[in-house]
């Protein structure tokens, strides 16, 4: 043995991986707060979140038991009403895809590997208290993925979600999922979701919701008040922040916001391309994508993902305040709105896409799909063709969560702003 | 006089083109990447300006692309490969008409390019984190056949069989599939052949995804091989525009950007009627715009 070896201490894969993670959510962190002049005051809530909850350690819900939920479709509002702190556990950390990566195909979603990566670290901030992890059957790897969780000992609750989301058995396919995981989601957390306690948190997220509808309202006007990047650290919080805590910030966002769209305020450049985002999911830290649109002068006014935009935008609509009809409005909230090319027909995703590039007065649409998710990746033709029939340019970028091509990408990204510049020119 | 420089900093080589204020090429040079990216692309620069009698102050702007483009502290401004290909092609293909594809095969990477009338990008395709296709598969393929890259093309024309069948997916897996074609007694030029096709397959998959129209332009050093040319025209069943120096389209075009944005500058300076002020600490020492 060299002297070199003998003095040397052995560093295990777990303690480099807690070192690597907390510097990987630092960088993003970093990059975020100062990669950009003129954050808002009132992002230091978020950015201070993330620090605390991925860089030094504390846990989002000290002591509670909280239900993980793999997926925007799993219904909050019916969680809360059981007295159950829900957390997303869709994961977007490029350490944890490396750990998950091992037990997956190759060319599987990063997202998956990573969420599934973190499950089995010990740096995972929600190790100590998850209670069960409701899992819904959405995608190919989604649905086998809890299978392999299931054998490291977690609880997995399977939500069964219809393929088809157009015909009435679908829909009464997922109300009768939807019934049956309040009454099971009760007998977990030992609270049972009663009448009132879900008139109570319909509002409660609804409100939440209100004061997402008015940030990204914002986000219509020119010059463009915030950049997208924060709206992703404001969104992606809401996957495990207190959910009043959470609206109470973003609240205090929208003032601020408000107060620069009247002094004419401009987050971003001079002649920066607007831009729509859509495809797989932005998780912190993995905002690679946005980040990088953002530092190439683009800015993000409008998004169509399911960690974003669609997590908060459409709101239950309750007919009558009955238990039964609760539930149902909650389902139908869920699947008729959801955009997710899991579905067999999709128009509805052709749809918004449209209608936010017209209504958030758009200049480009950046597609991202992650490498192996083989739904947005086929999806993208169809999108391709619509767009271009509506004459709207679209920049489609496969991607992981990896960081080593970003030469590459930033060489698309940049001249696909430059096409947009030079578009607008000619208009 | 005024003078504009482009260098096109790519994976392999610095290519770079000095221009005149009427948009001619007073000189041009290309030199190798290597790991010291600035320094080399700056002793490039340096010895090319040396060879055409120019010192650096005569550089009224000086534009940089391609993948080491932000690794030149010394530029004025950096622009993307696809842009300043673009616009390198428009100018270098007017005699031959409109420009409305380019293809583009790198050291590392390959792309398609579709442009409008007036030579704007309207969509672009890029291959990914691959070098299958690239200039760099086919230095390799040279290396294992033991022959020179210049010898590519008579290999493809000499060729007397039919093209090997190479699938040449990856250019890691590409040796071993060239050195079995060998065991199984393939002829180096059925080979040679039987590679172009396949990076001619390859690229013009590529192409399809922003649509091909006519005219084509194919650029990048390996458009210098006739082999590789003569097989994108057969797969197409069309002819393409070979400019008559391939390799520095690219830093062409980022001259050119440069000279327009050098004059829109002086227009705006000259429209809010200040002095010329001199902010950047390279540009307009020497030159005669002052």
């Amino acid at each position: 043995m060299s002297l070199e070896q003998q003095q040397r201490e052995i560093e295990t894969p777990q303690h480099r991986h807690a070192r690597h993670q907390g510097m990987e959510a630092g960088e993003v962190l970093d990059t975020v707060e100062k990669a950009f002049a003129g954050n808002p005051e009132n992002m230091r809530y978020f950015y201070d979140l993330f620090r605390d909850v991925y860089c030094n350690g504390i846990k989002p819900h000290p002591g509670k038991e909280m239900i993980g939920t793999m997926c925007v479709q799993i219904p909050d509002e019916i969680i809360h009403a059981a007295d159950g702190v829900p957390v997303r556990m869709c994961n977007g950390f490029y350490t944890d895809e490396e750990i998950g990566g091992e037990f997956m195909p190759a060319k599987s979603c990063s997202l998956v590997k990573a969420s599934l990566g973190m499950l089995k670290s010990e740096t995972n901030p929600y190790s100590d208290g998850i209670k069960v992890i409701v899992n819904p059957t959405t995608c190919d790897q989604k649905k086998k993925v809890a299978g392999m969780m299931r054998e490291m000992g977690y609880n997995v609750y399977d939500m069964e979600l219809p393929p088809v989301k157009e015909s009435e058995e679908g829909r009464e396919y997922w109300r009768r999922s939807v019934r049956k995981f309040t009454q099971e989601v009760g007998k977990l957390t030992g609270q049972k979701v009663s009448r009132k306690g879900l008139k109570q948190t319909i509002k409660k997220v609804g409100i939440a919701q209100q004061a997402y509808h008015r940030l990204n309202n914002l986000r219509k006007q020119t010059p463009a008040p915030i950049l997208g990047k924060d709206i992703f650290m404001v969104t992606n919080a809401y996957f495990f922040d207190d959910l009043e805590r959470w609206t109470a910030a973003t609240e205090a966002l929208c003032e601020e916001i408000e107060a620069r769209v009247a002094a004419g305020h401009n987050a971003a450049g001079r002649r920066s391309p607007r831009i729509v985002f859509t495809g797989s999911p932005p998780v912190f830290p993995n905002l690679k994508l946005p980040l990088m649109i953002e530092q190439a002068d683009g800015v993000i006014v409008a998004d169509e993902t399911c960690s974003s935009n669609r997590l908060l935008n459409d709101m239950v609509s309750v007919d009558e305040w009955f238990m039964y009809d609760m539930v149902d409005a909650v389902a139908d909230r869920y699947l008729k709105s959801c955009t997710c090319p899991i579905f067999t027909m999709n128009d509805d995703r052709i749809r918004r896409l449209i209608e936010l590039y017209r209504s958030f007065n758009a200049d480009g649409i950046v597609y991202q799909a992650f490498a192996g998710c083989s739904v947005y990746e086929m999806e993208q033709r169809s999108v391709a063709k619509a767009m271009e029939k509506e004459g709207i340019p679209m920049l489609y970028i496969e991607t992981d969560y990896s960081p080593s091509h970003s030469g590459q990408l930033l060489t698309r990204i940049e001249a696909f702003m430059e096409s947009l510049k030079a578009r607008g020119r000619l208009k | 006089m005024d003078y504009f420089a482009g260098i096109d900093i790519g994976s392999t080589a610095v290519k770079i083109v000095v221009i005149d204020e009427d948009r001619q090429v007073i000189g041009n040079k290309t030199a190798a990447t290597g790991a010291l990216v600035y320094k080399n692309a700056q002793t490039a620069f340096l010895n090319l300006l040396g060879e055409i009698g120019l010192e650096r102050k005569h550089i009224c702007y000086l534009t940089t692309t391609g993948y080491g483009r932000k690794l030149f502290p010394d530029a004025d401004e950096t622009i993307s490969e696809i842009t300043a290909n673009a616009v390198g092609a428009r100018e270098v293909g007017k005699p031959f008409g409109t420009i409305r594809t380019i293809i583009n095969i790198g050291g590392q990477d390959s792309k398609g390019i579709s442009l409008d009338e007036n030579g704007n990008v309207t969509n672009f395709a890029m291959n990914d984190r691959c070098a299958a296709g690239t200039g760099r598969f086919l230095d390799m393929a040279a290396r294992n056949l033991e022959i020179e890259v210049s010898d590519l093309g008579p290999f493809h024309f000499n060729a007397q069989g039919t093209p090997a069948a190479v699938n040449a997916t990856c250019a890691v897996f590409a040796e071993s599939e060239i050195i079995g074609l060998l065991g199984n007694g393939h002829e180096r030029e059925e080979i040679v052949q039987g590679i172009h096709f396949s990076i001619a397959k390859r690229t013009i998959r590529l192409v399809k995804r922003v649509g091909i129209e006519e005219l084509i332009y194919f650029d990048g050093a390996p458009a210098l091989n006739t082999g590789l040319v003569a097989a994108l025209e057969d797969e197409l069943g069309r002819r393409l525009v070979i400019p008559p120096l391939p390799q520095i389209t690219t830093a062409y075009g980022a001259a050119i950007i440069g000279l327009e944005s050098h004059r829109f500058e002086k227009q705006e300076r000259e429209e809010v009627g200040e002095a010329v002020v001199v902010s950047s600490g390279h540009g307009c020492q020497g030159c005669s715009c002052g």
